[in-house]
């Protein structure tokens, strides 16, 4: 008898895993079986869930359906930039915020509460008409400037390098080493996970960005994969929904792919509690 | 110290990058320097002979043309576009997608605002009073006479929308109205005839009900969620949205809204009438009506194509059932010229082409299902041809005789705001319609008045 009330809560909690599971999984799996149907297929009601002959030639069409590689292209080197100059920035900024007591910190940091706060929708005109007016328009500048910072990295950071002990930090000086160095060798090693959550999430939110590319960019030359993958939709009438699908598998793979690679750090970084 | 510089050098490179990626693409019309230089460039490589005996008159213009259309139809404007440039040597037109109608007019807002916006669009016909009272469209009257259009060339029941304050400001371009698309096959099962008025729609739609112990498989008709088909309705009640000094929403207290949509309610509770959820509405009903769930459909002309290609039932087309009369409204857009255009002239002579050109617009008109939309069209030969294929188009054509717009005005945009909750607030969450209604008028009468 009490050996089968551990099973049964093991049994409980297998099924629910795998509930959760199906719940996440099942839209991207009704994706990827849209993307292999025939547009008749796609219609049907019941709905298909297995097509009967896999339709590679969606991809094709989607792909042939614009530039997508002047998409791709777009899309990669805004979403890099982004992470790149993020890391530049938000490092330094965290640092200072964590060890450094200074005047006016406490307001430095009310003013990154307060850049989280402002949704991009209430910006962007403003940020439109300064873009057009320093002539940047037409590039892929304003889809980049606007996000050179992230709050939610300070935070994230900051709270990482104040779990560091101020014992190693003294002891770096002690030994004479910039602070450069004690940045470089000493903090950012320890941070690893948090970095790549950091990283992870600035590319998933710049790389599926739709409103802010939209409304900035008003040539298709400077337009990442999301504004092209949506413009298969059409406007009136019926879309198909076999090509759009294809389309978003495009979209989506190279997210996967980043975090297949980066999901070890993630876990690290919100599990990790501090052991010194 | 390497990392440190790796990733400086990263940075700069991704950073010019990016400063470079755009500006070899489309040069704008709004930015003086990029015109300026983009014409030097043009003109150098412009060079025969007679041209260059000429050279103020041989730069290559170019044009940007925004537009609302993805999809198989963004394909033929796209199309349409290079077929102009082919045969137009010193215009270039630039055509690009900015999304669906309403994020097209967030676009234009934006870039007028700024001074880079294109020379001429597509503009859904309910906006076009809305921003030609912010005085930001060109008056077309002039260039109609320089190539000698006239007004009367056009199908009058489309022209509705293209006047403001007397000025000519837009002309039709993908114009498309409601209409009703009709499974002949399920009704000739039942014998019955194509529904004219309400009184035979409730019928015929109550009789086409099929159940499965409780669950219903079959409804009688359906239609999106849009304004347009209770605007329809309350036309053919013989009132309508807005009176003519704009000040008010006379279908409220003359009982005709109440009419409308206790009608629509009560086909609903029987389940004559499926009102679908507002999320991608039209295509779960298209979709219905595809897989015979419904056996009448009110929908865009837009959609007869689709529907012909990949029906297997006989299906027709007909005038949306009468009230007191028939009519409909007009929807899709029309195409304006902007007023902060540089160069007026080579954006007329791309508009003028697109509506006189049997290479223009016609071929994508004829393509996508869209309403020909002038006489000219309806008399060449690929609409003659086309309606002899497909009698189901003729049709569309033919209830133009009874367009009708009654929600012109300035405030239409936000006003449609507010007719949208009042319908779901009837359709989904079956409020008292009186109260509703009255509440609606309410503020439709605030926005009016600003």
């Amino acid at each position: 008898m009490t050996l089968l009330v551990p099973l049964v809560q093991r049994v409980f909690g297998v099924l629910f895993k795998l509930l959760l599971l199906m719940i996440f999984v099942f839209p991207f799996l009704w994706m990827i079986s849209t993307s292999l149907q025939t547009f008749r297929e796609t219609l049907s009601y019941p709905p298909t869930l297995v097509p009967a002959v896999p339709q590679f030639i969606n991809y094709m069409t989607a792909l042939e359906a614009g530039p997508f590689g002047t998409y791709f292209k777009n899309s990669i080197i805004i979403t890099l930039s982004i992470i790149v100059i993020q890391m530049l920035v938000l490092i330094p900024a965290a640092y200072s915020f964590a060890k450094y007591k200074f005047k006016g910190s406490g307001l430095l940091f009310s003013f990154v509460l307060l850049a989280f706060m402002i949704p991009g929708q209430v910006t962007f005109i403003p940020v439109y008409l300064m873009m057009s007016d320093w002539g940047i328009g037409r590039t892929l500048l304003p889809q980049i400037i606007p996000f050179m910072t992230n709050a939610f990295g300070i935070f994230l950071l900051r709270q990482y390098f104040k779990q560091i002990p101020e014992e190693l930090i003294e002891a770096a000086r002690l030994d004479n080493a910039s602070e450069l160095k004690i940045l470089m060798k000493l903090m950012l090693p320890m941070s690893k996970p948090a970095l790549a959550t950091i990283a992870l999430f600035s590319f998933v939110s710049h790389w599926n960005d739709y409103f802010w590319p939209l409304v900035m960019t008003d040539s298709a030359a400077v337009r990442p994969l999301t504004i092209g993958i949506s413009m298969l939709r059409e406007t009136e009438g019926i879309s198909n929904w076999h090509v759009i699908m294809a389309g978003n598998v495009i979209l989506v793979v190279p997210i996967l792919l980043v975090y297949i690679f980066c999901s070890k750090q993630i876990v690290k970084a919100f599990v990790y509690s501090g052991i010194k | 110290m390497k990392k440190l510089s790796l990733t400086i050098v990263l940075t700069l490179m991704m950073t010019m990058l990016a400063a470079c990626g755009g500006s070899n693409g489309n040069s704008g019309n709004g930015n003086s320097n990029d015109t300026a230089s983009n014409q030097q460039a043009a003109s150098v490589s412009n060079s025969s002979p007679t041209q260059n005996a000429s050279p103020t008159t041989t730069e290559k213009k170019t044009i940007d043309f925004w537009h609302s259309m993805g999809g198989a139809n963004g394909e033929r404007v796209d199309a349409m576009v290079q077929r102009f440039n082919e045969s137009h040597d010193h215009i270039e037109v630039v055509a690009t997608f900015q999304g669906g109608y309403d994020e097209t007019v967030t676009k234009l807002q934006q870039s007028i605002a700024s001074g880079t916006g294109p020379d001429v669009s597509m503009l859904e016909r309910a906006y076009v009073q809305m921003f030609s009272d912010s005085e930001v469209l060109a008056d077309l009257t002039p260039f109609m006479q320089s190539t000698g259009l006239e007004e009367s060339a056009f199908i009058e029941g489309l022209m509705g929308h293209s006047y403001f304050n007397d000025k000519l400001v837009s002309l039709p371009l993908n114009r498309s109205t409601p209409i009703m698309h009709v499974n002949k096959s399920i009704l000739g099962e039942l014998n019955l005839n194509v529904p004219t008025t309400w009184e035979e729609l409730k019928t015929v739609t109550n009789a086409v009900i099929q159940k499965n112990g409780n669950d219903i498989t079959r409804y009688g008709m359906s239609m999106p969620y849009d304004t347009w088909y209770p605007l329809a309705m309350i036309t053919q009640s013989n009132s309508s949205f807005f009176d003519e000094e704009g000040t008010t929403v006379p279908f409220v207290d003359d009982g005709t809204g109440e009419k409308v949509f206790s009608f629509l309610k009560d086909l609903q509770s029987t389940g004559a009438l499926f009102y679908p959820p507002s999320a991608d509405s039209g295509n779960i009903v298209t979709g219905m009506f595809r897989e015979g769930k419904i056996a009448i459909l009110y929908q865009s002309t837009g959609s007869i194509g689709g529907l012909i290609e990949n029906v297997d039932f006989d299906y027709v087309t007909a005038f949306l059932p009468q009230n007191d009369k028939f009519a409909t409204p007009t929807g899709g857009a029309n195409v304006v010229m902007l007023e902060g255009s540089d160069d007026k002239d080579a954006a007329w002579e791309f508009m003028n082409w697109m509506l006189t050109n049997d290479q223009g617009a016609l071929p994508f008109i004829v393509d996508s299902g869209y309403l020909p939309v002038t006489h000219a069209m309806i008399e060449s030969e690929m609409i003659k041809s086309q309606w002899e294929k497909e009698p189901v188009r003729q049709t569309a054509y033919e209830q133009l005789a009874y367009a009708i717009d009654t929600n012109k005005d300035i405030a239409w945009p936000s006003i449609m705001h507010e007719f949208f909750s009042a319908i779901e607030a009837i359709m989904y969450d079956s409020e008292d319609i009186p109260s509703t209604l009255q509440t609606f008028k309410k503020e439709a009468e605030r926005l009016l008045a600003e």
